[in-house]
């Protein structure tokens, strides 16, 4: 028997427990708080404390675990052998995460800390003789639902159908109602969301750094990460969106844009998005239940989220070597009603409408150039020419422009901004505007 | 064999603990110091402490019995799966006997106890029986005099002896 057919009992509720034995021949026993599967023939034990378990492996590294399938009941014996401890790293941040949701589930938030991650290799499993449950039949065929999902991506067209497609699947394929896509932004710090399904506010736009809480430490560490039970220690998007509402002092111009987010979130899975060996974003759901998200989960996701990075960067390049010829220049509408104030503060490229905070960063510098341009004249844009623009200054030459325009067009029309970014073609795109603005730069101070 | 401690290492709340509705896992080790583990379905003590009976379904244990007939160390933490209070005791002169026919009601009024214990957690009573499920003809007791015990609570105390309240 191999582990995979019984990770399962590795992140049940009832906690696993393990023998261990001193060199003087006496043993001892430990419950475990958290078991990490790594492979079919390993897994990890969190190292929190120096207890008798941890002098006892170190001087004898044979062990012997129980376990318990969370819905049958069978119990499987283990056999051990310790290997290394690892401090750092992606197992070590994984667990980290994890455990600070287990800790603050069981009311030691406090207590537990995770030192290392003991690597184990399973030497055997033996299913203790028992009368367990049958197995229930599975909620849904996570396989089955994978294939679908990655029928949806490969029919899109675009990034923008692209990320419906995935929203979709996880809608209906899934059944997971919350979830959002964030993309690593070209300086590699920060993640930006660029589509959500499931929240009140979309939070489109909205920031996290990398490192910060479960999205952005699974894109630090370039690991999924996956929390059963809900976590304080992690809600970074939570204290954020408490410090915004309770923020507002009314001399700060408002710039953050809340992460959308479960309040009472209590299951969190977050897997990073690749091409190759670079990072591109985060593929982030959530679930108001406990234990919503399992190792068969996880596998789908990261297989989809694969095949989403490929097809993010497929588009990318896509969008910006487009050779459709320019739409004919069109007459431009005249606008009537009173003119709209539109600022742009050169020190962030924040650009508001009126008093509203709009956006920041490079889609700020960006629609402040369409604006400018609008104002010459133009209505009519390829996506090329912005990355050529000097007044843009991307960060990075494989920033995803694309991406930045989804963002743009979609905050634009949230915000019921009277300006809008329509599609052309492949790689352009117009811009309309409803209303006689007036632009007022605020140069840096 | 060491003399038995003058007062016994159970004290009175202890007892009362293990006793009750608590996950019971035990222990033993063979020649090579390689461990082994089992879960019981109840236990005993004494009247006057210095004894404990565990409650062990003879199919599950095997192992653990060929360790304990040839060398007698054991080690047994009980714990309460609501409030993760949680003692461990070990000992070196464990023995297997035949439950008689008694026990089976003793083994009985744990897996009630259990099934309360554990739907406390969630844990529904069809698993709970699952767990616990077993024959009363192959029941087995391992009894053993407890020389040491520690407090097994997750924390940093974890591992701590406990000290006995006369």
């Amino acid at each position: 028997m191999n582990l995979d057919a019984i990770r399962e009992c590795l992140d049940g509720s009832l906690p696993g427990v393990m023998a261990t034995c001193a060199p003087d021949g006496t043993p001892n026993v430990a419950y475990l708080s958290q078991i990490e599967y790594l492979d079919g023939d390993h897994l990890a034990l969190s190292f929190q404390f120096f207890n008798k378990t941890r002098q006892n492996i170190l001087a004898n590294p044979q062990a012997r675990l129980l376990l318990i399938h969370p819905q049958t009941a069978a119990m499987y014996r283990l056999s051990l052998h310790y290997l290394r401890t690892e401090t750092e790293g992606p197992l070590f941040e994984r667990m980290r995460a994890k455990l600070a949701g287990i800790a603050s589930h069981i009311g030691m938030g406090g207590v537990f800390r995770l030192k290392g991650s003991d690597v184990y290799r399973v030497q055997a499993i033996e299913q203790v003789p028992g009368r367990p449950l049958p197995p229930a039949p599975p909620r849904r065929n996570l396989l089955a639902a994978a294939r679908h999902g990655a029928q949806r991506l490969a029919a899109a067209a675009d990034l923008e159908s692209l990320l419906e497609a995935m929203l979709a699947s996880l809608r209906e394929d899934f059944e997971v109602r919350h979830a959002m896509v964030l993309l690593l932004d070209g300086g590699g710090r920060k993640l930006f969301t660029l589509a959500s399904c499931g929240y009140e506010q979309s939070g489109i736009g909205s920031e996290i750094p990398l490192g910060e809480g479960v999205i952005g430490v699974a894109a630090r560490e370039g690991t999924p990460i996956r929390i059963a039970h809900m976590t304080s220690e992690y809600a970074y998007g939570r204290a954020i969106r408490e410090a915004v509402a309770q923020g507002g002092e009314a001399d700060r111009l408002e710039t953050e844009i809340p992460p959308p987010g479960l309040a009472e979130s209590r299951s969190q899975l977050a897997v990073p998005i690749g091409a190759g060996r670079r990072l591109l974003g985060v593929l982030y759901v959530e679930s108001p239940q406990d234990l919503r998200f399992g190792y068969d989960d996880e596998d789908a996701l990261v297989t989809l989220a694969a095949q989403l990075g490929l097809a993010i960067n497929l588009f990318r390049d896509a969008a910006e070597s487009a050779a459709e010829p320019a739409p004919a220049p069109e007459r431009r509408r005249r606008v009537a009603g009173p003119p709209v104030t539109v600022r742009h503060y050169a020190e962030n490229d924040s650009v508001f409408f009126g008093d509203d905070y709009l956006i920041k960063g490079v889609a700020g510098a960006i629609l402040w150039m369409l604006l400018r341009e609008h104002e010459a004249g133009r209505s009519s844009f390829a996506n090329r020419e912005l990355r050529l623009d000097p007044r843009i200054r991307l960060p990075d030459i494989s920033d995803n422009l694309e991406a930045r325009l989804i963002l743009l067009r979609r905050r634009l029309l949230e915000r019921g901004a009277c300006v809008r970014i329509e599609k052309t073609g492949r790689g352009r795109f117009r811009l309309c505007v409803e209303r006689p603005l007036q632009l007022v730069d605020v140069p840096a101070g | 064999m060491p003399t038995p401690p003058a007062m016994p290492v159970l004290d009175a709340d202890s007892a009362r603990f293990i006793g009750g509705g608590v996950s019971i896992i035990v222990s033993s080790r063979n020649a090579a110091n390689v461990p082994e583990l089992v879960r019981a379905q109840g236990c005993r003590v004494s009247r006057d402490r210095s004894r404990v009976q565990l409650f062990v379904q003879a199919a599950q244990a095997q192992a653990l019995f060929d360790d304990l007939r040839r060398n007698g160390r054991i080690a047994v933490v009980f714990t309460s799966p609501s409030t993760h209070r949680s003692l461990q005791f070990k000992g070196d002169d464990a023995s297997i006997a035949q439950a008689r026919p008694a026990d089976a009601a003793r083994v009985a009024a744990y897996r009630e106890a259990m099934v309360v214990e554990l739907g406390g957690i969630g844990i529904s009573e069809a698993m709970a029986r699952a767990l616990l499920a077993g024959d009363d003809d192959t029941l087995s007791v391992v009894a053993f005099t407890p020389a040491a015990a520690f407090v097994q609570t997750p924390g940093p105390d974890a591992g701590r002896p406990l000290e006995p309240v006369p």
